[in-house]
């Protein structure tokens, strides 16, 4: 916020629109946050005093003029709120108002920055192009400056206090209009209770008859199993995803790191596309790929089930990998530089041995993962042990779904067990 | 008289952001076999000229001359082949902690590796017993297979020399290769760095920030104050006033003995 500081670094031009653009921001950080405020207003009052018409689904509908009100409305709050110095956006970027002289701001000089900015910000921040501050701040004597960021500050308990209380009173209202929206029945819980009861007792007398045998009802392709077979190839798929995942992974998590990579345009454009393939395709859940693949190599079938959970894996590992390396300390990537090697030997003999054995836990935690995922993809159609507990479920073959649930939990108990040593024998 | 060993001419570097000038307009020559000492206060250049030699940082301006070949104008891949020749010791060591010391010597040899047995890991038995060889020259022959972090901060130091050593370097680099360890173990590392500069005929040019070790083991010192280049000359020339103006009106010296 401080004109000198522009005049130090860089363009003057390109500077001035960073600080405007961080002022818009908190700008619109306190509009928005006045607008949630009204939106939940008008929630609460059309809840208890139908007043004005919203949706079930909590839309709200109102008037052509309606909305035009709503939005300058809270605009007007917003100026409010800042030249006030009650703001959460000038708090969010570690400013407040102050005045030139460092003397106190009086409620008629806010009143007149209040009224200027009506004049000032519609035609687009005026007098901010010549430098420093805009036309309003500075005819009303003060200016946006950075807050000290000294905790033994005279008032700070004060300020502390009073963002506690906006901080009570948003999470309040949050709570309470979020309550209603999402309309929640707890008494259904107890109501219903003595019909479940009875799966309950159903489940709790478990029918281990087709553990081993095969059952010949359930079959897939012309081949039946027993809860064994399917749970041997539950583990193996998971195994088979997290050994295949990671091989790839492991690879591309070193062009996903930035400081493997360098600063060249291709270096840039590598890591780009590896760390957007990693962001995207983790952020679609495994059960999402698992729907996909079963459409694609066919429903219920075990390959579905390891190619979801191997996308899965190795976008979820390559972005850990690759948070990893570029966590390494850099020193001994130095030394191979200065002793003459190249990138591939700089990754094999400076990064590699210092990210080994967090790849392994990463791996082994994966493993885990896929494991307690294996058991439900079936549900989407990725085949495995999950197959059968949804089939005995819809026969509402209640011990039976007892038995398979029994032994999903035994797995999902020895992986977590197994992998929890095997970290802890790395770390 | 021939050309000097190695020729830095109006060297400058620029810090891209913050517009930091890291070195101003040095000019200096080395002759081969010196043992030259740049001293100077921390943030004055000293790591930065260091690397600006091995091109470890990319110089703004200025040219590097060593051995009659220009530096600065070398393509990656040919630089890489000079820094084969220059060894370089570090403030912090710079070693893997979780790899074997003999793990960490190897590495040194890696610039005349091919690529698919550096890939592997995979160092000829020469390379090995050459490694052997090093770290008993630096009187760690039983610690070869200690893992690092296990050493000491003296031992580890020694590590860093037996990698350089695997270079058989021409020129050593060394960026304040004692401002981690104490007293007398900085005079054990210094006496390595004498040896290979009288023994093994490597020129050193080493950054300290003790004077009175510079004034102990130099041949010659240049001193940096702010990047600039404020005293070039005998060790014995530096006197109390020089001494004010490279370190300040407030100095004291401080001895190492």
């Amino acid at each position: 916020m401080s004109g000198d500081n522009a005049a130090i670094v860089g363009s003057a031009v390109g500077d001035r629109l960073a600080v405007l653009s961080r002022r818009a921001f908190s700008f619109l950080l306190d509009w928005m946050t006045w607008g949630y405020v009204a939106y939940c207003v008008m929630y609460l009052l059309n809840h208890y005093w139908y007043t004005v018409h919203v949706d079930w689904w909590g839309t709200l509908t109102l008037p052509s003029w309606g909305w035009s009100v709503v939005v300058l409305a809270t605009l007007e709050l917003a100026v409010w709120s800042r030249s006030l110095g009650r703001s959460l956006g000038q708090r969010a970027i570690g400013v407040a108002l102050q005045d030139a002289a460092g003397g106190r701001i009086t409620a008629g000089r806010r009143l007149v920055r209040i009224l200027l900015w009506h004049v000032s910000v519609p035609l687009f921040a005026a007098g901010f192009w010549r430098g420093g501050d805009p036309w309003h701040d500075r005819v009303a004597g003060m200016g946006l400056r950075p807050v000290s960021p000294d905790p033994e500050r005279p008032g700070r308990r004060a300020l502390a206090t009073q963002w506690g209380i906006v901080a009570l009173f948003l999470g309040v209202l949050t709570l309470w209009v979020g309550w209603l929206i999402i309309g929640i029945n707890f008494q259904i819980l107890a109501r219903r209770a003595a019909q479940t009861g009875r799966i309950w007792g159903e489940m709790l007398r478990p029918d281990f008859r087709y553990f081993t045998t095969p059952d010949p009802v359930f079959s897939l392709r012309a081949l039946s199993y027993s809860i064994l077979d399917l749970a041997v190839v539950t583990v193996f798929m998971a195994l088979t995803a997290t050994i295949l995942g990671s091989v790839i992974a492991f690879p591309l998590s070193f062009v996903g790191a930035r400081n493997v990579m360098g600063f060249s345009p291709s270096g840039w454009a590598a890591y780009g596309i590896v760390r957007g393939f990693f962001n995207v395709f983790r952020s679609i859940e495994t059960i999402i790929w698992g729907s996909i693949f079963a459409v694609w190599v066919g429903y219920g079938t075990t390959l579905a089930g390891i190619l979801a959970l191997t996308v899965h894996t190795i976008a979820a590992l390559g972005k850990l990998y690759s948070e990893q390396v570029e966590g390494v300390s850099p020193g001994p990537l130095e030394a191979v530089w200065a002793a003459g090697g190249s990138r591939v030997q700089v990754v094999r003999h400076a990064v590699i041995p210092q990210v080994l054995p967090s790849f392994w836990a990463f791996t082994l935690y994966r493993w885990d993962i896929n494991v307690r995922m294996s058991t439900v993809i079936a549900l989407v159609g990725g085949g495995g042990i999950g197959d059968m507990l949804f089939y005995y479920k819809n026969q509402g073959d209640w011990p039976k779904v007892g038995a398979v649930v029994i032994v999903i939990v035994a797995i999902v108990w020895a992986m977590d067990y197994i992998s929890g040593r095997l970290r802890e024998r790395i770390a | 008289m021939a050309n000097p060993y190695l020729v830095v001419e109006h060297l400058t570097k620029v810090y891209e952001r913050g517009q930091v000038l890291a070195l101003r307009d040095l000019s200096f020559a080395v002759e081969k076999g010196e043992f030259l000492v740049v001293i100077g206060l921390s943030g004055s250049g000293k790591s930065t000229l260091l690397r600006c030699i091995n091109r470890l940082i990319e110089p703004t301006r200025g040219r590097i001359w060593l051995d009659g070949v220009d530096l600065t104008r070398l393509s990656q891949a040919r630089m890489r082949r000079v820094r084969r020749r220059i060894g370089m010791i570090f403030q912090q060591f710079n070693l893997v902690d979780r790899s074997t010391a003999i793990g960490n010597v190897l590495t040194g040899r890696l610039g005349y590796l091919p690529g698919w047995r550096a890939l592997l890991g995979w160092f000829p038995k020469e390379d090995r017993e050459k490694a052997l060889a090093n770290l008993e020259r630096v009187g760690l022959r039983d610690k070869a297979y200690v893992r690092v972090d296990q050493l000491s901060g003296g031992q580890r130091q020694r590590v860093g020399i037996a990698r350089a050593l695997m270079q058989e370097p021409e020129i050593l680099l060394a960026d304040e290769p004692v401002s981690a360890l104490d007293p007398a173990t900085s005079h054990s590392i210094m006496q390595y760095l004498e040896q290979m500069n009288r023994q093994d005929g490597a020129t050193v040019i080493a950054s300290l920030h003790f004077l009175s070790l510079a004034r102990r083991y130099g041949t010659r010192i240049i001193a940096l104050k702010d990047g600039q280049l404020v005293f070039d000359g005998l060790p014995t020339a530096i006197d109390n006033a020089k001494f004010k103006e490279i370190y300040g009106e407030d100095a004291e010296e401080v001895e190492v003995r």
